[in-house]
């Protein structure tokens, strides 16, 4: 027996293993031949002899199946170290693009409303001055037109100045009550460090019947929205004018980049401008032929919105491709 | 707008206002404050008194001053030619720091001993007052000979910028502006008030006349004034510098003064030489034509009302008898008059189209005590006026529809305080009603939301709590929301495989549009009004612009360069479109190990392969397009739904080399092909498939989807799917090729027999033999 053991102790390869097997336990091997002699032993010994055959076989069985699994293992742990890489070698390879941080931006701003069950309307980029201006509270002459520098048309249409028509677009086209907001591009003349002749806009608007929708909505949603959009910050409402709200109010975060402390980015106030809003004005339900109604709008800048919460230094540069910029945010 | 503290302080008591409480109150009524800034000057420079001046012996341009600093007399060489003029001086004492390393020192100039230094306005941090020195005059409080500057309040003011609304013409003076802060305040306001201590006066009816045929739009008031001389204070001098106004002449920065201080708009006329021959009686008349009114005096041009002045008329400080003109007109009237008869306007008009303040009295009264107190002046009695009836603008405000609105009960009598203080008049008619009668000097004020707005802005938006809005629920998932969530998943397919997002205007050059073989935009719906020639149309494609931002990343050293933009593009009738575009330059991929640094660069196959994993399933076709951009062997139109919806091309070499760019590809694709259309399952087959490869040898012209439309039209209901898988072109084939499409065989309802598939070759064979002259190889 113990000669048996020895010859699978030795074996230091499956392939060898595999030799040892078949002289053990093939049916020329040792234990067939172990086997072969019950035919000599006499009647009453042979149950006691085939017993301790049996119970031999089993333990060398045992013995070479103990062997085996030692051996695979060291086998398959070969095969791995085989195939070892420098996994470190690997990362980076850049294969992902990256979502425009002011497109990205902008889905984070529809997300949240979108999740409150606003509707997303839009509208045409070629406006005309019915819905652009004149239903917006904006007559011609008016000097609060003045503060939108606007690109005509050879046929008077105007590049819409700001997402705002989509508003009276969608009061014309719908019933009350109405929730929805409308992101999208809108053009001004105007080109230097801190203004672009495209940017994009998300306008929100509320309509309900008369004496639902107040102010004290108005400002719990912005300052929730500007929570979710900027974390802790200080909120503070200014009131303020737009043609088509009434009241109106600017609203500010408390800087994000000297914790209030005043900066350069903050004009050293201590408070960024983010946001415009208001009580729809009566004139804008007027021109839309709503009656008794009563609702809140407001306005927001994209690109600010992305420069403030990624402190992007250039407004410029996030019209240029500029992979350099891009390739931060994959 | 510009307000200083003291300026502030003429009509209201400004001393228990710190200057932090100030700036809150100005942003919580809306009046957003810009910029604050306090003038400090340095210690030790105190007001002096020129005693003697007389010129340095060694040197031209320097006076030695002796000069009284309260009960001390230094002597002091100065360079300034101004001080010669001067009583009252800003003297920086020995120690005085006039700056982080200029301290005054004992010196001596030229042999001559000096103890100080005698100040410009700008050397004290104030803005600067013209050449020379600082001449200190009582308009900034009594002058006592040794005190520190900076006690002057009105030099060492607090400086406020606010940035006025549209709305807020009322508030484009100190006077609009003290108005709106007592109401916040709560602190009272002081009227502006003078008698005229001279006795001797002539009645200006004796000498002039003012007649309206007609009833006139707008208001007017004359007053006359005997101008011995004229003398430039300090107060306005540093005041208007404050607000960055450039001096003119004295009668001007007087009149300008006035105008900023009380928000009257004045106007200054002379009258001997221009109006007067010898002694006549001034006859000023005025009348009305669409809005405007006309102002002659004896014949001559006058003004037009609150938009100019006849520059002739226009008195300086050689004037002797000065007429003043103080006017107002309802802007909302006067705007459109001016724009539809494209009147040429002067700075003033600024302030009228804006409202300026209609009682006029108040510049009036405030001109006439400036002049007579500080300079020569005497005014004539009276004054000739005519003031434009209008009624009174009344609203009924209902006190439960102001709370609605704001979302928050703010009772009656707090209503009426309110507006009461702000200049309103109100009168109660029963319990939850009132009438306000709005003033003159608000017509922004037209309806209970105006009202609204005034009673938020003193209450102040912080103490409104915030209330969430209860709204009555509603499916609101419309197209426009599918659409978006079709184009997110799209832009993070295309970010998954390399490409960044780009945003680019929608404009674009219209000579690269032409170049390139683009539509253009009708000329006559194109932009007039372009921002610069790179811009000056609608775009109607991406890819120029991406194209710019490919050669700009190129120049910044990259070698791979992969964008897309989802945008607006417009056709020739100005229709907005909604593209997708891609563009694909240089190396492949990164340099990296995977590639031993040596990437390859893009081509046709890895292309298509990246915008199929963006876009999903599409055919290639030829091309169809004609632009400038496509390499006419290696571009394809896409194919989506049986219907073209847009292109992929190698970028033209020629363009390629005009935009510094390596091998490129292109793919433009409109928006509205790619929104996922709905989808139906097709029943599974259990049985087994059998593949079948077909080698045909065709004629080498003929494109794989000719074969590939042959056999779709041949409807064979086993064939579950066909694709190329190899093509083979060698001498011996000559003008052929031999092109091996792949079969999947399958039957929904049986296992397949040999036959089956057999028929299948066959009937495909056939058909090709027939059309192509295929054969099988």
């Amino acid at each position: 027996m113990k000669h048996l053991e020895d010859k699978i102790t030795q074996a230091t390869t499956l392939e060898l293993l595999e030799k040892v097997r078949i002289e053990l336990f093939g049916k020329k091997g040792a234990i067939a031949s172990e086997f072969a002699k019950l035919k000599d032993v006499p009647g009453p010994e042979k149950k006691a002899f085939a017993e301790g055959l049996n119970k031999n076989k089993t333990k060398l069985q045992k013995f070479y199946d103990e062997k085996y699994e030692i051996l695979k293992k060291e086998e398959i742990e070969k095969i791995l170290q085989s195939e070892a890489i420098d996994v470190s070698l690997y990362g980076n390879l850049e294969s992902k693009g990256a979502l425009h941080p002011v497109m990205a931006t902008m889905d984070k701003i529809i997300d949240y409303f979108v999740a409150l069950n606003f509707a997303i309307e839009d509208g045409p980029k070629i406006e005309d001055d019915f819905h652009n201006f004149e239903a917006l509270n904006l007559p011609k002459n008016h000097p609060a037109r003045d503060m939108q520098d606007t690109f005509f048309c050879g046929d008077g249409a105007v590049l819409r100045t700001h997402t705002s028509p989509v508003q009276i677009r969608t009061m014309l086209k719908q019933k009350p009550p109405i929730r929805m907001i409308a992101p999208g591009a809108v053009f001004r003349k105007d080109y230097d460090i801190t203004h672009t002749p495209m940017f994009h806009q998300v306008e929100g608007l509320v309509v309900d019947d008369k004496g639902e929708v107040s102010f004290a909505n108005l400002k719990s949603i912005m300052s929730d929205f500007l929570h979710y959009m900027f974390g802790e910050v200080e909120i503070r409402f200014r009131p303020s004018f737009f043609p088509f709200t009434e009241p109106s109010a600017e609203v500010d975060i408390s800087c994000i980049f000297c914790e209030a402390k005043g900066c350069r980015i903050c004009s050293h106030t201590g408070w960024l401008e983010v946001l415009g809003c208001g009580i729809v004005d009566s004139n804008v339900f007027e021109a839309v032929e709503y009656k008794n109604m009563s609702g809140y709008a407001f306005g927001l800048g994209v690109e600010r919105f992305a420069m403030l919460l990624h402190k992007i230094p250039d407004l410029r540069m996030l019209f240029e491709g500029d992979r350099r910029l891009l390739e931060q945010f994959r | 707008m510009i307000v200083t503290r003291t300026w502030l302080n003429t009509f209201i008591d400004m001393r228990k206002v710190s200057d932090d409480k100030l700036y809150k109150t100005l942003n919580a009524i809306g009046l957003e404050v810009d910029s604050i800034k306090t003038y400090t000057i340095p210690p030790k420079v105190v007001v002096g008194e020129l005693i003697s001046c007389e010129k340095h012996p060694n040197a031209d341009k320097l006076n030695i001053c002796q000069i009284d600093i309260g009960g001390e007399i230094k002597q002091i060489v100065c360079g300034a030619s101004n001080v010669v003029h001067a009583k009252y001086l800003a003297v920086a004492t020995i120690g005085a720091k006039l700056g982080d390393d200029f301290e005054i020192k004992h010196a001596e100039l030229r042999g001559v001993k000096s103890e100080g230094m005698v100040c410009s306005a700008s050397e004290l941090g104030l803005p600067a007052l013209g050449d020379g020195i600082l001449i200190l005059d009582e308009t900034i409080g009594k002058l006592k000979l040794g005190e520190e500057l900076n006690n002057y309040k009105k030099l060492a003011d607090t400086v406020i910028e606010i940035e006025l609304t549209a709305n807020r013409g009322d508030c484009l003076s100190i006077y609009g502006i003290a108005r709106d802060l007592s109401a916040a305040l709560q602190l009272s306001f002081k009227a502006v008030e003078y008698e005229s201590q001279n006795l001797e006066k002539i009645g200006l009816a004796r000498v002039a006349e003012l007649k309206t045929p007609l009833p006139i739009k707008g208001s007017l008031k004359y007053v006359m004034a005997d101008i011995e001389h004229i003398c430039k204070s300090l107060i306005i001098s540093i005041r208007l510098a404050f607000i960055g106004e450039q001096t003119v002449t004295i009668l001007e920065d007087v009149t300008k003064y006035v105008t900023h201080t009380t928000g009257v708009i004045l106007r200054a006329y002379k009258t001997r030489n221009f109006l007067l021959k010898e002694e006549d009686k001034i006859s000023i008349t005025a009348s009305t034509k669409d809005a405007i009114t006309t102002i002659k005096a004896n014949g001559q041009d006058f003004s037009i009302l609150g938009v100019s002045q006849n520059e002739d008329a226009k008195a300086d400080d050689k004037t002797v008898k000065v007429l003043f003109e103080a006017s107002y007109i309802n802007p909302d009237i006067l705007v459109n008059a001016v724009a539809e008869q494209s009147l040429k306007t002067d700075k003033l008009y600024y302030n009228t189209s804006r409202g300026s303040e209609p009682c006029l009295d108040i510049g009036i009264t405030y001109l006439i005590s400036l002049l007579e107190r500080h300079s020569g002046c005497n005014f004539f009695d009276g004054s000739l006026s005519v003031e434009e009836e209008i009624e009174d603008y009344i609203i009924t405000v209902k006190d439960t529809e102001v709370s609605g609105i704001i979302g928050k009960k703010i009772e009656t009598i707090e209503m009426v305080k309110i507006l009461s203080s702000l200049g309103f008049a109100i009168q109660s008619s029963s319990e939850d009603l009132f009438a306000v009668t709005v003033p003159p000097f608000r017509h922004d004020i037209l309806n209970i939301q105006d009202i609204t707005e005034e009673i938020v802005r003193i209450i102040g938006i912080d103490n409104i709590e915030s209330k969430a809005l209860r709204f009555t629920e509603k499916q609101r998932i419309n197209e426009t929301t599918i659409r978006y969530h079709a184009r997110k998943a799209l832009r993070i397919r295309a970010t998954a495989n390399g490409f960044d997002e780009s945003i680019s205007y929608a404009f674009s050059d219209k000579t690269l549009l032409q170049k390139y073989r683009f539509s253009l935009v009708k000329e006559e719906l194109d932009i007039i009004n372009p921002i610069t020639e790179d811009f000056n149309t609608l775009r109607s494609t991406i890819l120029v612009n991406l194209l710019i931002a490919s050669k700009r990343n190129v120049s910044y050293s990259q070698k791979a360069i992969a964008l897309f933009e989802m945008g607006t593009v417009f056709d020739t009738k100005r229709q907005e479109k909604e593209m997708f575009s891609l563009i694909f330059s240089g190396q492949k991929e990164g340099e990296n190990i995977s590639n031993a640094g040596k990437p390859q660069l893009i081509n046709f196959e890895t292309f298509t392969k990246k915008l199929s994993a963006i876009i999903g399933n599409f055919q290639l076709r030829s091309c169809t397009q004609h632009n400038a951009l496509l390499h006419p062997y290696q571009s394809a139109d896409i194919i989506i739904d049986n219907k073209v919806c847009g292109f992929m091309s190698k970028l033209h070499p020629t363009v390629a080399s005009e935009f510094d760019l390596a091998d490129t590809f292109i793919a433009e694709i409109s928006f509205d092909a790619l929104i996922p259309s709905h989808i139906n399952a097709t029943a599974i087959s259990n049985f087994q498939g059998v593949y079948k490869d077909l080698s045909l040898v065709i004629d080498k012209n003929i494109p794989y989807h000719q074969i590939a439309t042959s056999i779709e039209r041949l409807e064979l209901k086993l064939l579950k799917k066909y694709f190329p898988v190899d093509i083979y072109e060698d001498a011996s084939l000559e003008n052929k090729k031999s092109l091996t499409v792949r079969l999947f065989i399958q039957s929904l309802t049986g296992t397949l027999e040999d036959k089956d598939s057999e028929t299948i070759t066959s009937t495909i064979i056939e058909t090709l033999q027939e059309q192509y002259g295929a054969t099988l190889r």
